[in-house]
């Protein structure tokens, strides 16, 4: 009798405990590109503090690479086996809604806007077909980068207006220095470059208020002509140049100036290191405009969880996030990179301590000013155009570019064939 | 026949711009994961380095899971060269031995598998692997592998059977063999450059495949080396000591692989041809 009832008070215990942790703990998986591993260890120092906060959470990370996300992630959607957020630019986003019916985060993102204040440019992009479909978390510029000495010596002063840029990168072009770094390779950074000297030029807008293509006008074509005339400073190898052959030619110094969203950590660890001698402006404008603008990146969490606990517990973790005690560290996971986009973010304590924004304080002051202005292409003026997706996975930008600066063909008509790319591309 | 100086001239020549042309590139990554991040990107770059550093080395290995990365793949490698090796040299033994209905049918049917892009096949199997709980397991990396690799191994093992006359095999017939003790004793002895060639094509085309790893893999636990080496170099940042570490160590096990079994690959890849 006396075994029975231990036996008895056991299996009851054993039922209770047993049964608890899969009552009490709330999973969310997170899938985001920043695959290097100070970033993955800087995510993952977060999600510790949070999941210890919240014992009735626990937040995974699995970082995945850009270069295969566009076909994971629909894949994985199709499989059952997609994560509960997943890290987003915004073609990316009109991509994942064409495989997922998206739940609007509108009244989520008004609640934390309250509370934050976000940058309204790093809101818009995400923001059409009636709802809000990812909470902005971190946002990028292109900048114009140069080297300070390499201009003193020069006798010239950083460039503000296309005639400028084009004299300076030609008296800068000498001794086997390029005056300026730009990209040709048919790839995403030669895309950014392309649209930063179109946006310069008053040729920001792909798409008509109808949403056809307006791609073939004289502004387009007058920025592709400018930027063959100032490829010709550039390296020989740029064809075949992404991000990092860029930065590695500015920080050996043999550009003497490139487009880029930062130099600073590769600069301060592969290059001089002098922010004193780092300096850096907006996009040079066409002579004709009055001021510079920029391509602007706001990089956003898309909530793919559809589970009532996991959406709100995916909530709880941005929410965590974007607190100021909290958003600085995880923007500094790539210092001078990542760039914030709420009110009380720019202000946060914990970013502006971080060692190497505190040494290129300046500098990355001057990227919030820049970025200010930023415009995305297929997401301007507050309108969306989701056919900018495919427009954007093809290329169709630095294509076109290709024709022009390596093959050396009319800038009109590569224009003209390019916008004959974007509508079967979006049709 | 005898070589004179200008044959013998020119033979050393080229033999030494082929030389150049693979050792160069893999001295210059060598020795450049030594050099320090400044004369790594420098204007002039250095053919000796200047400077010696095991930082990226340390890096590398100390805050970066290519320990991990490494591991995976050796043992996903190595499983489908062994796999690849056992079937290839079955299915070459069914095929170019063994007499039954559909025989030629079959043989072109396995190699028509190896004309199809992978590209093509990569979603597919991505939800065929999901319904059947492959993602993410090191499983699914070896049935790629193996798939992709045994039409062209099957194929080369047809080179190797052909060489083996039969009458070895009617021998030890005569003597009382069964069938499994003469593949054991006879054939698989013979067979050893092509199970060698076999083994280093399996071994190598799994180290270097980046496609499906890259999409069938999800967690970082599981990544192998191609996918996590390029999720450690970065996108907008490549920090070039690091690149240049990894592709050193990288090279390291094919090399080793190499040495140990390169003795029998080049036999194999020789009588293949003058057989």
């Amino acid at each position: 009798m006396r075994f029975k009832g231990h036996a008895l008070a056991g299996a009851m215990a054993l039922t209770v405990f047993g049964a608890l942790p899969a009552l009490a703990v709330t999973e969310v998986k997170i899938w985001h590109m920043e695959q290097p591993p100070h970033r993955v260890q800087r995510v993952q120092e977060l999600i510790d503090a949070f999941n210890a906060a919240n014992p009735d959470i626990k937040v995974s990370q699995e970082p995945q690479s850009w270069g295969e996300v566009y076909a994971k992630v629909p894949a994985s959607i199709a499989a059952g086996n997609q994560p509960d957020i997943l890290f987003a630019i915004p073609d990316f986003t009109t991509v994942i809604r064409k495989v997922d019916k998206l739940e609007s985060v509108a009244d989520f993102v008004k609640e934390l806007d309250a509370k934050h204040h976000f940058i309204p440019a790093t809101v818009e992009p995400y923001s059409y077909d009636g709802g809000v479909w990812a909470v902005p978390l971190y946002n990028m510029s292109l900048n114009y980068w140069y080297h300070k000495k390499a201009f003193t010596a020069a006798g010239i002063e950083a460039p503000k207006t296309w005639s400028e840029w084009k004299a300076a990168a030609e008296k800068l072009s000498k001794d086997g220095v390029f005056g300026v770094g730009l990209p040709a390779n048919k790839q995403l950074y030669t895309d950014q470059t392309t649209y930063a000297v179109m946006v310069n030029n008053g040729a920001s807008e792909l798409f008509n208020a109808d949403g056809t293509l307006r791609f073939d006008n004289p502004k387009t074509v007058e920025s592709y002509a400018f930027y063959k005339d100032l490829y010709k400073y550039s390296s020989p190898d740029a064809a075949n140049w992404t991000w990092g052959e860029a930065e590695a030619c500015f920080a050996s110094e043999n550009c003497a100036s490139i487009l880029q969203f930062t130099v600073i950590s590769t600069y301060d660890q592969q290059g001089g290191g002098d922010p004193a001698e780092l300096g850096i402006a907006a996009v040079p404008h066409a002579d004709d405009q009055k001021e510079s603008a920029t391509i602007a990146y706001s990089n956003a969490a898309i909530i793919l969880a559809k589970d009532a606990a996991k959406r709100d517990a995916a909530k709880k973790f941005i929410a965590y996030l974007l607190e100021p005690e909290t958003y600085g560290k995880f923007l500094t996971m790539e210092p001078g990179l990542f760039l914030p986009v709420t009110e009380d973010g720019a202000k946060s304590a914990s970013f502006w301590s971080d060692p190497l924004v505190v040494k290129y304080k300046p500098q990355v002051e001057q990227m919030i000013a820049n970025s200010a202005n930023g415009k995305l292409f297929g997401f301007t003026d507050g309108r969306v155009f989701p056919a900018i997706g495919p427009i954007s996975a093809q290329n169709i930008l630095a294509e076109t570019l290709q024709k022009v600066v390596v093959n050396g063909e009319d800038a009109a008509a590569a224009v003209k064939a390019g916008q004959a790319a974007m509508e079967a591309a979006t049709k | 026949m005898k070589r004179g100086v200008p044959g013998t001239l020119v033979l050393v020549l080229s033999l030494a711009v082929l030389a150049a042309l693979v050792l160069l590139p893999m001295w210059l990554v060598g020795s450049s994961s030594f050099k320090l991040p400044r004369e790594i990107i420098s204007r002039f770059p250095t053919f000796f380095p200047h400077s010696f550093t095991l930082q990226h080395y340390q890096k590398l290995l100390g805050t970066s899971a290519f320990p991990t990365y490494f591991l995976n793949s050796t043992l996903v490698a190595a499983s489908s060269a062994f796999v690849t090796v056992l079937l290839a040299t079955l299915a070459g033994y069914a095929f170019f031995r063994l007499e039954f209905r559909g025989r030629d049918f079959l043989y072109r049917l396995i190699m028509v598998a190896y004309a199809f892009p992978s590209i093509v096949i990569l979603i597919p199997i991505y939800l065929m692997f999901a319904k059947v709980g492959l993602i993410d397991t090191d499983l699914a990396l070896v049935i790629v592998n193996v798939t992709f690799a045994l039409p062209f191994s099957i194929w080369m093992m047809r080179t190797f059977f052909a060489s083996l006359p039969r009458e070895l095999e009617e021998a030890a017939a005569i003597d009382g063999a069964s069938r499994l003790a003469t593949a054991l004793y006879i054939l698989v002895p013979l067979l050893r450059p092509g199970i060698a060639a076999i083994a280093i094509f399996a071994f190598v085309s799994s180290w270097t495949e980046y496609l499906f790893a890259s999409v069938l893999i999800i967690s970082d636990a599981k990544r192998t080396l191609p996918v996590g080496l390029s999720g450690i170099i970065g996108q907008y940042q490549i920090d070039w000591g690091l690149l240049l570490a990894g592709a050193s160590l990288s090279i390291l096990p094919v090399v080793v692989f190499f040495a140990l079994v390169g003795r029998w690959f080049v036999a194999g890849l020789t009588e293949g041809a003058v057989k």
